[in-house]
């Protein structure tokens, strides 16, 4: 599904990651941990393909194809989904002109379709539902005036609507309290399946008691120093960060 | 109010004396004579001469510009003396101990004492005693580093190649009403020359000062930066205490060639006349400088003197990737009008302007903003950031914001902010739980409301800046 | 004497209207001979050329026969008066209210009305365009609510231009609301086609008594070839309420002045424009919100595109008297070029005489947001689609915030049009809208 081959990437000069290796196989769930700054949401950038971020060194293939070639929308349309840990707000376009602009281009390059504007209020119904997200944030501006946790949400229905192969949720869970928590993770596992994978950033182990990963890597300092299964979470909750200080070159 | 402050309220313009000396002064009145006569004074170039007479042509045939926010009379320019220099002065003076011990001491009182600078701050400094530049001093060291620092007339018979390529290059003779008068009539003034890839060693100033009776002060300043040179410049003005109005038309124009650097500062306290309006000088001046490639112009001024200020220090942003800078603190009150802002003239790509304009009018002051940011069709990813903020304090000033916004490129960024408010109660409230007078209050407050553009000020002229307007507010608050 | 000017002296001279109407069409003419032309030296046409106004012929109004079959009008009840080249058609209009009359079928107690405000805040001595329909003054029409009345509907004023040939369609609307009462005005200005070149010269005048409310549309359709000379004038007493939204497609020229003026304390005035000049059109509002009284608010904001080689103007003036303590004014202006060849000058102005007040005002000359362009773009949307989005949407945020929808369900499909937006989004919106 994902392969990253010694990844460098930096932006505005400063390097952020220097050598980042990661592998994912289709119905795979990976978690990332790590301090702030060590370069989490870069790594997501980076994939997405966000123009301030430059790649130095190293490849990504996704789907067999090379992703840092595809500009950020072509890499939507194969299938690779950023939940951004920023959400921004974009006032004036309305929050269900952009889903449905979304999952029409999506729709496209699958070869399918544009829905009709009754599918797809079916649809985004259900999804809004399932987020606890009010019907009548459909029809606000894109995040205006959203809570944090209304644009995690949000986040999660673009993902449910797009139906994506590689979601990556940045820090999706920062910022929620229980309730919300358990609505984000309620709607990542409905949507695990043997052909989607996930990344999952997260800075606490928490998310993990409810989206139970396959595996858990460390990132700190550009790169992935250690890589373990779930239990690795919990000791790095136990122990914190500076319990890898020799770790990271 | 307080005694104290009523006392403050009657305390006198701090530097409106008269010094006694002789004056060798032209008659009031201006024609084409006149103009010989000052060029012919100075041992002008015939080509000066004709360029005099050209502006004083092109002059006659202009109108005095009324669309500013300002309401004055308009001076007599019959009845003003367009030369007015020291007897002493005949013969210049070579060094500081040649200098009439009277105009030093002017200047003691005033707070420049030029030997102590000299020793001291190791800033070097120009004089011009009404007309006429008096003294210019730390000489050898400036010229050390091949800078070349002197008054304009001295520049004229010295480097007549160098004046000659750049005078009226920025301002041209006609560029308005005042430069052309000013082009016409100009005594004296400073000129600086920073060769290539000099850092000037020192900060170089001039202190203005107008003290003849019927006198218009017309100086004229020009700063040549070769390429990546740097040089920070500051000027400060003051004049004696009269009841007419006197008028003081300057122009400053400066060049900064390609990665140069300027810095020009100005703390303008002419004598602003009393607190019924009497008096005081018109100030219309014409500052501009011209960036090429990755030049910068910083003007920094502090106006709390005239009885009116015409005032729109410019930078054209010639060269790609070149920068215009703009802090201002201007301070009205009694009847003070002042109409001063800037403009940015942005022609090469990428270049980038910030304008930071802090009014603050007091008394039955007008104080009025007036700002231009252009973006040319070339002007390629230009960035423009204005903010403007006015503070009142009373409720018979007035405070006016008049920003021109012209784009003619669509990747040219503008931001234009302005905001209004007063000295609140709660924040005078505040302050005085604490302990404090009001007077005190008022002008912590205003010296915090103008601190992003004192930080702009070298460390010296802060401090002065400060205390400034710390007086010019006296009697603000009722 | 430019071509127009003695033009209009001309027509002015031929007197159709009633005769109640003489003194103030001959004053209008009066002043609009004096006028001297303005010149760029004119600061309030600074950055708008009358040069090739001055040298324009035009002939008298005059009646075309028209049929409105596929003209976009707003869908709403309301009363409608159509003015076909400035001259009222009977045959296009309702039946009209008490409170709503022509000029030409004032009564006595109206005409009274009519001669006490008409002219007064649009001082034909100090505006010329408003000297310009005063001196060939004859249509019109009065809307005057007595105290405590609310009109039952809105009122739709359509101005059409049609025919070949260039006239002068000339109105004056006079709106007149005694304490406590209320309306709704829509303007609207059509033309028939690229080729029609009409100057239209329409001014409006709102007198708002205490405790009145008034809101006002005012949306500037005209195709390519008219001149439009617009401006609107209005009063507020005590506690009244003014809520304005205009919109300019762009022309010639299509300028409107608005001229606010706080008389009574409490007051408060809303106004949002939008101009979205294309081609070589020229588009210039200038606001000017007087604070004449203590404890009033303003709250002001205007937003353009413009793109090819188009012109915007804007100038946005705020003036707080000496009196007008503890004024609340803000005004912003935001402004996208979408073409190397657009140009935009805008200048926001604070002229305050009162230290209690809180005045603030911005203006921005920029492009769309990268962050947001790559939000969009990473969820599937290609970036010119993604730019036709937000710049609709930085349109949109004002259309939305218009209180009545009729007005917004005309305006979005004409602003699709404009923005090359697809068709089923504004279907799935409208569906949207109704299911929600
Ligand atoms: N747009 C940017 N410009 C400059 N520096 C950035 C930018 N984005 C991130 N950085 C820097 O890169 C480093 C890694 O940031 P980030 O990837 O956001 O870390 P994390 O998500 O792991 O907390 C930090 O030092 C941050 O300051
Ligand atoms: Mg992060």
């Amino acid at each position: 599904m994902l392969r990253i081959e010694n990844l460098c990437a930096r932006v505005e000069e400063k390097e952020i990651l220097k050598g980042l290796n990661l592998h994912v196989k289709p119905g795979e769930v990976h978690a990332i941990m790590g301090p702030n700054g060590a370069g989490k949401s870069t790594l997501g950038s980076v994939l997405a393909g966000r123009e301030a971020f430059e790649v130095t060194a190293g490849s990504v293939a996704f789907q067999g194809k090379d992703l840092l070639d595809l500009d950020v929308e072509a890499r939507a349309h194969l299938g690779l989904f950023l939940a951004f840990q920023y959400p921004v707000e974009i006032p004036g376009v309305s929050n269900m002109e952009f889903l449905k602009s979304s999952v029409d281009a999506v729709r496209k390059a699958r070869g399918k379709s544009d829905l009709s504007s009754v599918e797809f209020m079916k649809l985004a119904r259900e999804a809004s539902k399932k987020v606890k997200l009010d019907q009548a944030f459909l029809k606000r501006g894109v995040n205006e005036g959203f809570s944090g946790g209304e644009k995690k949400r949000n986040e999660i229905l673009q993902m449910m609507l797009l139906e994506p192969s590689l979601c990556i949720l940045d820090e999706t869970d920062s910022g929620l309290d229980i309730d919300a928590l358990q609505t984000v993770a309620d709607g990542v596992n409905a949507m695990r399946s043997p052909d989607r994978s996930f990344v999952v950033v997260t800075h606490y182990q928490r998310l993990l008691d409810y989206i139970v990963p396959d595996y858990v890597h460390v990132l700190a300092g550009g790169k992935i120093v250690k890589s373990g299964d779930k239990s690795l979470a919990k000791e790095l909750e136990a122990k914190g960060y500076s319990w890898l200080d020799g770790e990271v070159a | 109010m307080s005694e104290q402050v009523e006392h403050l309220i009657r305390k006198e313009y701090a530097a409106g004396f008269h010094t006694a000396i002789d004056t060798d002064t032209l008659p009031p009145g201006l024609n084409e004579d006149v103009v010989r006569f000052i060029s012919a004074k100075k041992n002008e170039p015939e080509w000066l001469l004709e360029w005099r007479l050209q502006a004083f042509r092109a002059w006659l045939e202009m109108d005095e510009p009324n669309w500013a926010q300002l309401n004055y009379k308009a001076p007599d320019y019959q009845s003003i003396s367009y030369f007015s220099s020291p007897k002493s002065m005949e013969d210049r003076p070579q060094s500081l101990d040649e200098v009439d011990p009277k105009l030093l001491e002017t200047y003691e009182k005033l707070g420049i004492p030029l030997h102590e600078q000299e020793m001291l701050a190791g800033v070097a400094m120009d004089v011009v005693f009404d007309s006429v530049s008096v003294v210019t001093t730390f000489r050898e060291k400036l010229s050390e580093a091949g800078v070349i620092f002197c008054s304009i007339s001295e520049a004229v018979e010295k480097y007549p190649a160098l004046v000659q390529k750049h005078l009226g290059s920025v301002v041209p003779q006609k560029d308005n009403y005042f430069a052309a008068l000013n082009s016409a009539v100009f005594s004296d003034g400073s000129f600086v020359y920073i060769p290539k890839g000099v850092r000037c060693p020192m900060e170089l100033s001039t202190y203005f000062r107008i003290n003849e009776q019927n006198t218009g002060q017309f100086e004229r300043t020009l700063i040549v930066a070769e390429e990546g040179s740097h040089v920070s410049y500051l000027e400060g003005c003051t004049a004696p205490m009269r009841d007419e109005n006197q008028l003081h038309a300057a122009v400053v124009e400066l060049v900064a060639n390609d990665n140069a650097e300027i810095k020009y500062s100005t703390v303008q306290n002419w004598y602003p006349g009393d607190e019924d309006g009497k008096g005081g000088i018109y100030n219309f001046v014409t500052k501009r400088g011209v960036c090429h490639t990755r030049a910068k112009i910083s003007w920094t001024q502090v106006e709390t003197g005239s009885a009116v200020t015409w005032k729109y220090p410019s930078c054209v942003l010639r060269g790609d990737h070149s920068v215009g800078e703009f802090y201002s603190v201007a301070l009205t009150n009694n009847y003070q009008q002042a109409d001063t802002g800037t403009k940015m003239i942005h022609i090469g790509k990428n270049t980038r302007s910030t304008i930071i304009s802090k009014g603050i009018s007091a008394g039955k002051s007008q104080n009025t903003y007036r700002g231009l940011v252009r973006m040319n069709p070339g002007a390629d990813g230009a960035r423009n950031y204005t903010q403007c903020d006015s503070l009142l304090i009373g409720d018979r000033c007035g405070a006016h914001t008049f920003p021109y916004i012209e784009s003619k490129n669509p990747s040219a960024v503008i931001e234009h902010e302005a905001t209004t408010s007063k000295v609140s109660d709660d924040q005078m409230f505040l302050c005085q739980q604490r302990g404090l007078d009001p007077e005190k209050a008022v002008s912590m407050i205003v010296n915090g409301f103008c601190r992003e553009v004192f930080k702009e000020l070298p460390m010296e002229f802060a401090v002065e800046a400060g205390k400034l307007l710390e007086v010019s507010l006296e009697g603000s608050v009722g | 004497m430019g071509v127009l000017q003695a033009r209009v002296l001309e027509l002015a001279a031929i007197q159709n209207a009633p005769a109640w109407l003489s003194d103030l069409r001959y004053q209008g003419g009066e002043r609009f001979a004096a006028a001297s032309w303005p010149t760029r030296r004119t600061e309030n046409w600074k950055y708008t050329s009358l040069a090739a106004l001055a040298k324009k012929d035009v002939a008298a109004a005059h009646a075309e026969s028209v049929e409105f079959n596929d003209l976009a009008m707003i869908d709403a009840d309301a009363y409608r008066l159509v003015f076909i080249n400035g001259v009222f058609s009977e045959k296009h209009s309702d039946a009209l209210p008490p409170q709503v009359t022509t000029f030409a079928a004032a009564s006595e107690e109206q005409i009274t009305v009519v001669q006490r405000h008409l002219g007064r805040l649009a001082d034909s001595s100090e505006h010329l365009f408003a000297a310009l329909s005063q001196s060939v003054l004859e249509q019109g029409v009065l809307i005057h609510v007595a105290a405590g009345q609310c009109l039952d509907k809105p009122i739709y004023l359509l101005n059409y231009s049609a025919g070949k040939q260039a006239c002068l369609a000339s109105t004056r609307n006079l709106v007149v609301l005694e304490e406590g009462a209320q309306a709704e005005v829509f303007e609207q200005f059509n033309s028939d086609g690229d080729e029609q070149s009409n100057l239209v010269a329409s001014q409006t005048e709102v007198v708002i008594g205490n405790n009145a409310k008034f809101k006002h549309y005012r949306l500037n359709l005209e195709r390519e070839g008219i001149t439009h000379a617009g401006g609107v004038f209005v009063e507020l007493g005590r506690d009244a309420l003014y809520s304005g939204f205009a919109l300019t497609k762009g022309a010639v020229l299509i300028r409107n002045d608005y001229v606010l003026t706080h008389r009574g304390s409490g007051a408060h005035v809303e106004l949002n424009g939008v101009y979205l000049p294309r081609g070589k059109q020229v588009v210039d509002y200038h606001t000017n919100i007087q604070h004449c009284v203590p404890h009033c608010t303003s709250s002001e904001v205007f937003r353009g595109i413009i793109g090819d080689q188009a012109k915007a103007v804007f100038n946005g003036r705020i003036h707080i008297h000496q009196d007008a303590q503890k004024t609340l004014a803000e005004l912003s202006n935001k402004n996208l070029l979408t073409s190397n060849k657009a140009e935009v000058d805008t200048k926001p102005e604070l002229e305050i005489y009162a230290d209690d007040v809180r005045c603030a005002h911005g203006a921005t000359v920029a492009q769309l947001n990268d962050e947001s362009l790559y939000y969009l773009q990473s969820r599937g949307i290609d970036r010119e689609q993604a730019q036709i989005m937000m710049s609709f949407g930085f349109i949109n945020e004002l259309i939305q915030s218009v209180e009545n929808s009729d007005v917004v369900e005309f305006l979005m499909p004409i602003l699709a049009d404009q923005f090359g937006r697809k068709e089923s989004l504004l279907q799935m919106e409208a569906d949207a809208l109704e299911s929600l």
